[in-house]
């Protein structure tokens, strides 16, 4: 039996998570959210999840219902993310497992989101989609690694959008993202944007200057936000399925997983969906429970690891900016 | 003024006992002043006091490596009033 309890606050979303063999316990989670046309910055970040952490941890631990003395290890993210919010939550983390005296383990958020999908999901081997507000990444698993078989070559989707929210000043409550969805739901014309898949990598940086440029002028010509919105959507979430379904038909896989804040857009699995059917495979996706960062993805990954023997050294308990996937060997999985 | 660290500040934080000194130094020890910073940081642990030292050439650099360390202090002994004290008397897990 494991207990874990997991910390992550590496964007301005923080969450402490609790689980026990695999069951979630607790997962209380909040957002730093900045007026509209502004995106958040580090510094603010990181004093926003200062002032929040403890009364997080207070939540978790009492809706888990638990002994603290039970607590198997303590979990935290080590990266990759912002530097200052990083430093803050395992600042904490590092705190309680001096004082409960338990071991730590510094968790690879991407890690922490493919083995939750896992876990809620169901899916034993999947391709997966990762695609949140810093990461974008097209995601196998083979020989002890989850190897990147495609990623951005410059901004995330999730980055992408959010920022295209703030031009259109669109509310950051509860996500930008979220709320691009609901406009685009109202789309009805198409505008026709740069498509921009390079191999097996995706491209979103140009995109959004050409957004940024012609906004004006559009709404200008009779467009409407929600046509824009719409436009958007459709055409980078297009290179995401073309760039997975390269990634599905190379490993023979019979399952693709979406996961990262990004993933609970209902259009992307909608789309992701009908590539799936066409090649017979099985479309695994969570909700924004835990689709979004959350707690539980760092004590389900870090239980994982710690049920497989990883053990992490105190001096090596620092957070790191950077902290690529396939940097992680996956010593809980055994095929 | 020169590239060379000749601004100096020390600092001496005492705690409540041993332990509680022992838990604020260990978990402060782990982080490397970042490299930008410009600002060299020690740390030592002598019984129920943490001293530090910060040398640096600029003033505004120290003074933002002194916030973050007080922002860093009062988030674990604002943790440990909210946890409780430790458990046990020494950590198991190094």
């Amino acid at each position: 039996m494991v207990i874990a309890i997991g910390f992550e606050g590496s964007a301005n979303k923080l969450g402490v998570g609790i689980v026990k063999d695999s069951v979630v316990l607790a997962n209380p989670r909040i957002t730093y959210i900045t007026p509209p046309g502004e995106g958040f910055m580090p510094k603010e970040t990181a004093q926003h999840h200062r002032q929040h952490v403890l009364s997080v941890l207070k939540k978790a631990l009492s809706e888990a219902k638990i002994q603290t003395k039970d607590i198997d290890v303590v979990c935290y993210t080590k990266g990759p993310g912002m530097g200052a919010p990083l430093a803050t939550v395992a600042i904490v983390a590092r705190t309680v497992a001096q004082l409960w005296n338990k071991p730590i383990l510094g968790v690879n958020h991407c890690i922490g989101h493919i083995e939750m999908g896992r876990l809620i999901t169901g899916a034993k081997n999947p391709t997966v989609l990762y695609v949140s507000g810093g990461n974008t990444q097209i995601i196998a698993y083979a020989r002890k690694r989850y190897r990147i078989f495609g990623e951005t070559i410059d901004i995330a989707v999730g980055n992408c959008l959010d920022r295209f929210a703030r031009v259109l000043k669109i509310s950051n409550d509860p996500s930008p993202g979220y709320n691009i969805e609901q406009l685009a739901k109202k789309g009805e014309k198409y505008v026709p944007l740069p498509y921009c898949v390079k191999g097996m990598d995706v491209s979103f940086s140009g995109i959004l200057s050409y957004m940024e440029d012609r906004t004006d002028n559009l709404l200008k010509e009779g467009y409407t936000p929600e046509d824009l919105c719409f436009s958007l959507q459709e055409t980078i979430f297009a290179m995401l399925v073309e760039t997975t379904e390269r990634a599905l038909a190379h490993c023979n896989s019979s399952e693709v997983l979406i996961v990262g804040g990004v993933g609970c857009n209902l259009r992307l699995q909608e789309m992701m969906s009908v590539m799936c059917e066409e090649r017979g495979a099985k479309l695994f996706a969570t909700d924004e429970r835990f689709c979004i960062d959350n707690g539980v993805m760092i004590a389900h990954a870090g239980a994982e690891m710690f049920r497989s023997g990883t053990i992490m050294k105190w001096e090596d308990s620092t957070v790191t900016q950077r902290y690529r996937t396939d940097e992680v060997e996956t010593t809980w999985r055994d095929d | 003024m020169s590239g060379d660290k000749n601004l100096n500040i020390d600092l001496e934080l005492p705690f409540g006992s041993k332990r509680i000194a022992e838990i604020v130094f260990d978990v402060l020890r782990v982080d490397e002043e970042p490299r930008r910073s410009g600002v060299c940081k020690k740390l030592t642990l002598e019984d129920t006091l943490i001293k530090v030292n910060f040398s640096g050439s600029l003033t505004r650099q120290l003074r933002t490596a002194l916030n973050n360390f007080f922002e860093k202090v009062d988030l674990i002994t604002e943790t440990i009033e909210v946890i409780g004290l430790p458990k046990t008397e020494s950590y198991s897990y190094y």
